[in-house]
């Protein structure tokens, strides 16, 4: 009696067992998804969207966030060792170092409506000729001020960074704690993307077209000089800011402009957080000799290895398409957003109700620059973020800095 | 005789666990540091030798690292080695108000380093942190906690040192109970002042247990990871870029035979530092002349 009693609790422990690995050996190779996301508040509007997604499809999509200054590590890690991603988010900057291990799309992209994507945002997953990797959220730097402010004293939006270093010093009253811009000078990377922009402007370039460093010439000086000027009329904590801090700057009423990425204007605009909601202009970034607003677009791409690439082809095509861009604007996130890359999305006119900075958006994205589109791109931009930060916390001059970038970048380049 | 061969054998578990969790992942470390090995090439990987070790000396980030390392290191353990024997020798003098202040001062060792860390950077925020605010009712103004360079190497060393001031505590207070009280009456039978009981009996007899627990703090304040990269991130600038911070960028790039290599000379350095503190606990101290 005990024996056959143990002999059925074997079998059905068995059965149990090879139910539970065949059924879900089943599964995950057709209807499971892992994907590797941005932690924090594009998380928050992927995940109220992503239940229709899996029920219109039956595709199950386990999401794994991390936050943007740990995500490129764990996508580098898992990529290169064979890991469990079949779905990348992925800043675009990210997308040459990785090609390496991401699916070619350059076939199955022929199947989109790819003249409903802004051009620019199309070239953000592109390298070297192969499409990696789909736009899911153009972003662009844009200038945010206060239209109020700004009419109090008679004066238009900077169109010049001379213009805009003008407007900082006149709305710059330290004893009243109000400032001229909001912008960061810690060691965060923000910081050396400011500091590029104002360079770009100038004229400069990174990367010359022999594959040099180039940051360390006279155009390069000019725009670092500018930037630190700048930094003469932001909040006097601004070494110590993040993105989240100039936003925070914007919303409290003590910065009357900030440079930012589009997606920072959406918590400004956050009548819940903002004492400026509905204050606020927009425009593109100021000019000197050119006019070269960042872009920096979040992409999706598929493993290579992938074992669900088909899957992960339907799930991208869904996170890049309309309906998503649509809901995505709708959401009522209180922090950030994901734009959409669609054309027809952005030039909706029910958009402007919910992103106020939709036209400055869409108008920067069409003259956007890129920043180099190289392998080793990720080690030269931590590079450059290493040396600003050392800039404004006074352990390097301009001139040392900008030949230490430079020279940063050669040995990374082997030049 | 055989019994104690036999009991051996049970040591083996313990060892296999040791080689599979310690030594061959260290191994497996020091086989990679002597590659260049850069994840985004995978077929690119070349044997270079010790070029990844000899590179570091002539590496003003490194080197840099490595003072700032020492500096954050020193401050924090003295600190936490003041604070925690001042309060076990307060602790130990039994006064009864003190007891249910004992509980409260464990807590921070229940406190998770990240969510403390996170929970410091609110606190020192300078606009909205609460520390600031009391300062500046206090016409102290609002110092910048964490972007100015001298302050932010001093902070990360006062969250460390509120993290781990209990554990010196606990280790002082508990070398404290035990320390022969005939001593201590002789001492004041003799008219020892309180502060020559102290240099005379208390800190010879608790010689010991003050090392170890240097020694435990001062490995530990080396590897500190977590609150430095909560707080600052290695910046402003250098300013508190410990060697920790350095290798989780090269690791973060995906040059694992660098990374590898600065883990290694880490693991020496401490080396270094244990043996010359195991050293000093370990000699056999002189016995005073009668």
């Amino acid at each position: 009696m005990r024996k056959a009693r143990r002999g059925v609790t074997v079998v059905l422990i068995l059965a149990i067992a090879l139910a539970a690995g065949g059924g879900r050996a089943a599964w995950a190779q057709s209807k499971s998804l892992t994907f590797s996301m941005l932690a924090g508040y594009k998380e928050d509007v992927l995940r109220a969207s992503l239940p229709d997604f899996e029920k219109k499809t039956g595709i199950k999509v386990v999401v794994d966030a991390a936050p943007f200054a740990d995500l490129y590590k764990k996508q580098l890690l898992s990529l290169s060792t064979g890991g469990r991603y079949d779905v990348l988010f992925m800043d675009e900057p990210w997308v040459p170092p990785l090609s390496e291990f991401l699916l070619p799309l350059n076939e199955r992209v022929k199947a989109l409506d790819v003249a409903d994507f802004v051009p620019t945002t199309l070239q953000a997953g592109a390298f070297q000729g192969t499409q990696y990797a789909l736009p899911v959220d153009p972003n662009v730097q844009i200038l945010a001020y206060r239209k109020d402010l700004f009419e109090q004293k008679g004066l238009k939006p900077p169109a010049t960074w001379d213009d805009l270093l003008a407007a900082a010093r006149a709305f710059h009253d330290p004893a009243k704690e109000k400032y001229g811009i909001a912008i960061t000078a810690s060691s965060d990377i923000q910081t050396a993307l400011y500091m590029l922009l104002a360079q770009w402007s100038q004229g400069a370039e990174l990367i010359d077209g022999s594959g040099r460093g180039a940051l360390n010439s006279a155009a390069g000086k000019k725009g670092g000089e500018i930037f630190l000027e700048l930094l003469k009329f932001a909040p006097p904590n601004a070494r110590g800011y993040t993105f989240a801090d100039v936003n925070k700057a914007i919303q409290l009423g003590q910065a009357a402009m900030a440079i930012q990425w589009a997606s920072g204007a959406r918590p400004m605009e956050d009548k819940t957080k903002s004492a400026v909601a509905g204050k606020l202009g927009y425009a593109r970034v100021p000019k000197a000799v050119r006019q070269t607003p960042m872009r920096g677009v979040w992409t999706i791409a598929i493993a290579k290895n992938s074992a669900n690439q088909d899957a992960a082809w339907q799930f991208a095509t869904w996170i890049s398409g309309r309906d998503f861009g649509q809901a995505a604007i709708k959401y009522p996130s209180a922090t950030s957003a994901i734009h959409s890359p669609r054309v027809s999305v952005l030039k909706d006119p029910g958009t402007r109700a919910f992103l106020p900075y939709a036209d400055a958006l869409f108008d920067s994205l069409q003259i956007a620059k890129e920043r180099p589109r190289l392998r080793e791109y990720a080690d030269i931009q931590e590079n450059l973020r290493v040396t600003a930060g050392k800039l404004t916390a006074g352990e390097l001059t301009l001139d040392a800095a900008l030949k230490e970038i430079d020279a940063g970048t050669n040995r990374i380049l082997g030049k | 005789m055989a019994a104690r061969g036999r009991g051996r054998w049970f040591l083996l578990p313990g060892l296999l666990f040791l080689f599979a969790v310690d030594l061959i992942p260290l191994a497996y470390a020091a086989w990679a540091s002597f590659y260049d090995w850069w994840l985004i090439r995978p077929r690119d990987i070349r044997f270079v030798g010790l070029a990844n070790y000899l590179q570091l000396p002539g590496d003003p980030e490194f080197t840099r690292a490595v003072v700032v390392t020492a500096l954050f290191t020193a401050g924090a353990v003295l600190v936490e080695f003041v604070a925690g024997l001042g309060l076990a020798l307060l602790f130990a003098q039994r006064l009864p108000f003190l007891r249910p202040i004992r509980v409260l001062l464990l807590l921070p060792l229940f406190v998770v380093p990240v969510v403390g860390a996170t929970m410091w950077r609110v606190i020192f925020h300078p606009e909205v942190g609460v520390l600031n605010y009391y300062l500046s009712l206090l016409g102290l103004g609002r110092p910048p906690w964490l972007s100015d360079p001298t302050l932010a190497l001093v902070s990360i060393a006062l969250v460390d040192a509120w993290r781990s001031i209990p554990f010196m505590f606990l280790v002082m207070y508990a070398g404290l109970e035990v320390l022969p009280a005939e001593l201590f009456e002789a001492a004041a039978v003799d008219g020892a002042s309180a502060w020559q009981r102290f240099r005379h009996v208390t800190a010879p007899l608790l010689a010991y247990v003050m090392l170890l627990a240097v020694l435990i703090r001062g490995m530990d304040a080396f590897r500190e990871f977590d609150i430095i990269f909560v707080l600052t991130g290695g910046g402003p600038g250098t300013a508190t870029q410990t060697i920790q911070i350095l290798n989780y960028r090269a690791f973060g790039l995906g040059h694992m035979g660098q990374a590898n290599a600065i883990g290694l000379v880490t693991l020496a350095l401490v080396a270094v530092v244990c043996w010359v503190l195991i050293r000093a606990i370990l000699r056999p101290r002189a016995v005073p002349a009668a």
